[in-house]
């Protein structure tokens, strides 16, 4: 059995021994045909990929791994003197459709238009246009509102997608809305200083080289960064900014005008603190507003000023000497004649032979044209030059406009009478206020400023001040300033008169200039002032149009504008009375960091006696100095009986100024005919 | 007698075949004895190290081109959060200036608290606080 076996193996296993080497042989063959085959398709892969369709691959490669993307630079922020921010940029989302990923345009057409604001029939036939354009984009509404992206997330429209675009935004609303301007919908400034700084305030745009992987993830970003906008420190500040808006809106509605406008300066550096108009608008809506709303009167806007620019007639009359304040001028009979025109005085008032100063305390048309035909043209016409009217005053209003000044030499009679009283010539209110403050700082005629510093990354470049010109010496201004504060106590402008303040200030009133007529029954009606007129710290212009209510009169209706915008303001700047200023304060605070020892004395005026503040505590009042009736009235608020010793006046206390309150029920208080000597000066701060 | 007959045999040694016709194999090794080369060992180690070096190198800028990848992701998505964050920061200085807004605090006081504006009697003025002028050009901390 086993031989059988073995026989049947044994003629085999020779061949085997061949087949086997055969076989290794054949296959080792076909391996290497097959990896010869494999290496050599390789190799005209790779020839055809990395030599012929190089260029081709390499550009695509680049469009698919990498990314170039321009950055948007961040407009600058707009704030005012304090930095209060005024105007401000932040991102906010755009809509966009893939048209061909929509299967029903009127659909999401409809969808859209349910969510977004103000969505008229037409829009949402625009929609439904776009969405059916064979176009791989197309914008669908830019700079949404956080609320309507969320809304149409939540729809979940298919092609329907969202990106971001910077959006600026005004978080005070209408709140300086004409200085500040607008931003269009390419992030460029549209108005107000937006467009006279976009320059600076736009910053300049950066592009980054994203590359991605195959699932298009972000793995790297090369590139120039985007530099941001300059921050812009406006003049304003933001308070009293909202004072002059409310109080012209209050004035203007209490009138029924139809517009106004109402400007604060600070007349020693020229720095414009407010500026309001009306009507008005929301800059973060600008479609709603309409290009009457948007005009900044205040720059834009001319008007005769009427008897307001009287002060240039007083100013060139004394200025050359050839009127003194003493000086009697005939006002006549309420009228005088050029040929066949009739000027009149307001009321026909026949104040006859007047002093001056009368003349423009009592607004005389009359006497003021008999100062003016004195005076002369030629030199009437210089100083309305150097006030700056009839030319561009301030170099941050591009817009500005420069008012109409006829030439001199070709005025007759009847012209200069005119612009002796204001008429025939064409300023606007910020002319006007940067006039009245070159008498209010002594003759110098300051460029009137909007942007206070520039402020690129961490360094801040001041704009300084910058006298144009000198305007009258300063004994001409306290001349003028005399009278004026005459106008407000005796004369056209007592309604400006604000409590504890000296005002000076001129009124008035102009007929409009209708279709080349002058109307009777529309006025502008102005007053410029400044206050504390011993010591101007604002200059405050108001000029209403066309006031249907309460009178039309300048003194009126703008001068209580002028009063409530002064002593808000007045208040807000913390500026103390000017008339019959009181006794000063004293305050002894205790530094929080200090052991108590050492304490800060603060004095300001005020009436109410000093007192003493240990960290929020008070302590014992120093009523030194204080008569005894009030010393005993000051510690009665205190609980604390007083017990008196002497005659006159508190020179000694028991316990002494800044004990601590606690225990204490009564008070020596030592009286002296010999008063202390003063210590305190105003405003001033102190290390004891 | 015996006689041999000596057969060259193929491969490893000879045979010798005894007069019976029956052969021992005598395996006489014949193998060359070869002596260390310690030139060619010291070639083939410094080879084989810098064969190895190089697969380190390699490797190691394998690595680093990992590593690389793997830190362009991370700052990627750092930097995605820190704008994310900055914005968010945005949003909320705007909604703070907003609400600080003095037309509204103004009417919150006297809408809904009923607060009138004091008269000028009613305040007292202690300090009056002016911001110090800061010089023409100065380096000043962000706000």
């Amino acid at each position: 059995m086993k031989r059988a076996e073995d026989s049947r193996n044994e003629p085999s296993s020779s061949p085997t021994a061949t087949d086997w080497r055969r076989i290794v042989k054949s296959r080792m063959l076909v391996a290497a045909v097959a990896f010869g085959v494999w290496g050599a398709f390789i190799e005209v892969r790779l020839l055809d990929l990395q030599v012929f369709r190089r260029t081709d691959l390499l550009a695509r490669a680049e469009r698919q791994q990498n990314r170039t993307i321009p950055a948007e630079a961040k407009r600058g922020e707009i704030v005012d003197r304090h930095g209060r921010v005024l105007a401000y940029s932040v991102d906010a989302d755009s809509v966009f459709a893939v048209p061909s990923e929509i299967d029903n345009a009127d659909r999401t057409a409809a969808a859209l238009c349910e969510v977004l604001s103000e969505c008229t029939e037409r829009e949402r036939e625009s929609f439904g246009e776009r969405l059916r354009r064979q176009s791989p984009f197309v914008f669908i509404r830019r700079l949404i509102s956080p609320e309507e992206c969320r809304r149409l997330e939540g729809l979940n429209l298919r092609g329907i997608k969202f990106l971001k675009e910077s959006r600026r935004f005004y978080p005070n609303r209408e709140l300086a809305a004409h200085l500040l301007g607008w931003v269009g919908i390419e992030n460029k400034g549209m108005g107000g200083i937006e467009w006279s700084y976009d320059k600076q305030i736009r910053g300049r745009a950066g592009a980054v080289l994203i590359q991605t992987d195959a699932r298009q993830q972000a793995f790297s970003r090369v590139g120039r960064p985007p530099t941001a906008g300059a921050t812009l420190e406006l003049t304003i500040d933001e308070y009293l900014q909202h004072i002059a808006e409310r109080e012209l809106h209050a004035g203007i509605v209490a009138a029924r005008a139809e517009a106004g406008t109402a400007l604060i300066m600070d007349p020693r550096t020229g720095e414009i603190l407010a500026v309001a108009n009306e009507p008005t608008f929301n800059p973060n809506n600008i479609r709603s507003s309409t290009e009457d709303a948007r005009r900044n009167r205040a720059v834009q806007d001319l008007y005769e000023p009427g008897s307001t620019f009287k002060i240039v007639t007083a100013s060139a009359a004394i200025e050359e000497h050839v009127w003194s304040p003493q000086d009697i001028v005939d006002a006549g009979h309420g009228f005088i004649r050029f040929g066949a025109r009739q000027i009149d005085e307001y009321n026909m008032h026949a104040y006859g032979a007047i002093s001056f100063t009368d003349v423009f305390v009592k607004s005389s048309n009359v006497g003021a044209i008999r100062v003016g035909l004195k005076v002369g043209a030629e030199r009437i016409g210089r100083y309305v030059h150097r006030f700056g009217f009839g030319r561009r005053i301030s170099s941050d209003f591009p817009s500005e406009n420069g008012g109409i000044v006829w030439d001199p030499a070709r005025w007759n009679e009847s012209t200069l009478a005119s612009v002796s009283m204001g008429y025939e010539i064409g300023v606007t209110p910020l002319q006007m206020a940067a006039a009245v403050s070159s008498v209010a700082n002594g003759g110098n005629l300051i460029e009137p400023r909007l942007v206070r510093a520039v402020i690129h990354g961490n360094e801040r470049a001041e704009i300084a001040p910058r006298v144009l010109r000198r305007t009258i010496t300063a004994a001409t201004a306290a001349e003028l300033t005399t009278i004026m504060e005459k106008v407000v106590v005796d004369g056209t402008a007592k309604r400006a008169a604000v409590p504890g303040y000296m005002v000076a200030g001129k009124t008035g009133t102009a007929q409009k200039l209708i279709n080349g007529n002058y109307s009777h029954t529309n006025y502008n009606a102005s007053f410029v002032g400044f206050v504390p007129s011993r010591n101007p710290a604002l200059t405050i212009i108001v000029v209403i149009d066309s006031p249907r209510a309460g009178g039309y009169t300048g003194g009126l209706i703008a001068a209580p504008i002028f009063k409530r915008i002064a002593q808000a303001s007045l208040q807000h700047l913390g500026l103390p009375p000017s008339i019959n200023p009181s006794a000063p304060l004293t305050v002894f605070r205790h530094s929080a960091q200090s052991d108590g020892a050492a304490s800060l004395r603060v004095t300001a005026n005020d009436q109410t006696p000093p007192l003493e503040v240990f960290a929020g505590a008070p302590g014992m009042p120093d009523v030194r100095g204080l008569s005894a009736r009030e010393a005993v009235r000051t510690l009665a608020r205190l609980g604390i009986v007083a017990r008196l010793r002497g005659t006159g006046i508190v020179t000694e206390q028991e316990p002494s100024a800044g004990a601590p309150l606690d225990g204490i029920a009564s008070s020596l208080l030592v009286l002296n005919r010999l008063a202390p000597q003063a210590q305190s000066v105003a405003l001033a701060v102190e290390q004891p | 007698m015996k006689t041999t007959e000596k057969r060259q045999a193929a491969g490893r040694g000879t045979i010798e075949l005894d007069t019976a016709g029956y052969g021992v194999r005598k395996d006489v090794r014949n193998n060359p004895v070869r002596e260390v080369d310690t030139a060619r060992q010291r070639e083939l180690w410094r080879s084989v190290a810098v064969g190895l070096l190089l697969v380190v190198v390699l490797l190691f800028s394998a690595w680093q081109r990992v590593e690389q990848l793997r830190y362009g992701y991370l700052v990627e998505q750092l930097q995605k959060q820190r704008a994310a964050e900055e914005e968010t920061a945005r949003h909320l200085r705007l909604e703070i200036e907003t609400l600080r807004a003095p037309a509204r605090i103004e009417r919150l006081a006297t809408e809904q608290l009923h607060l009138v504006a004091p008269d000028k009697d009613a305040a007292i003025v202690i300090e009056r606080i002016t911001q110090p002028e800061p010089p023409p050009k100065s380096v000043i901390a962000r706000r």
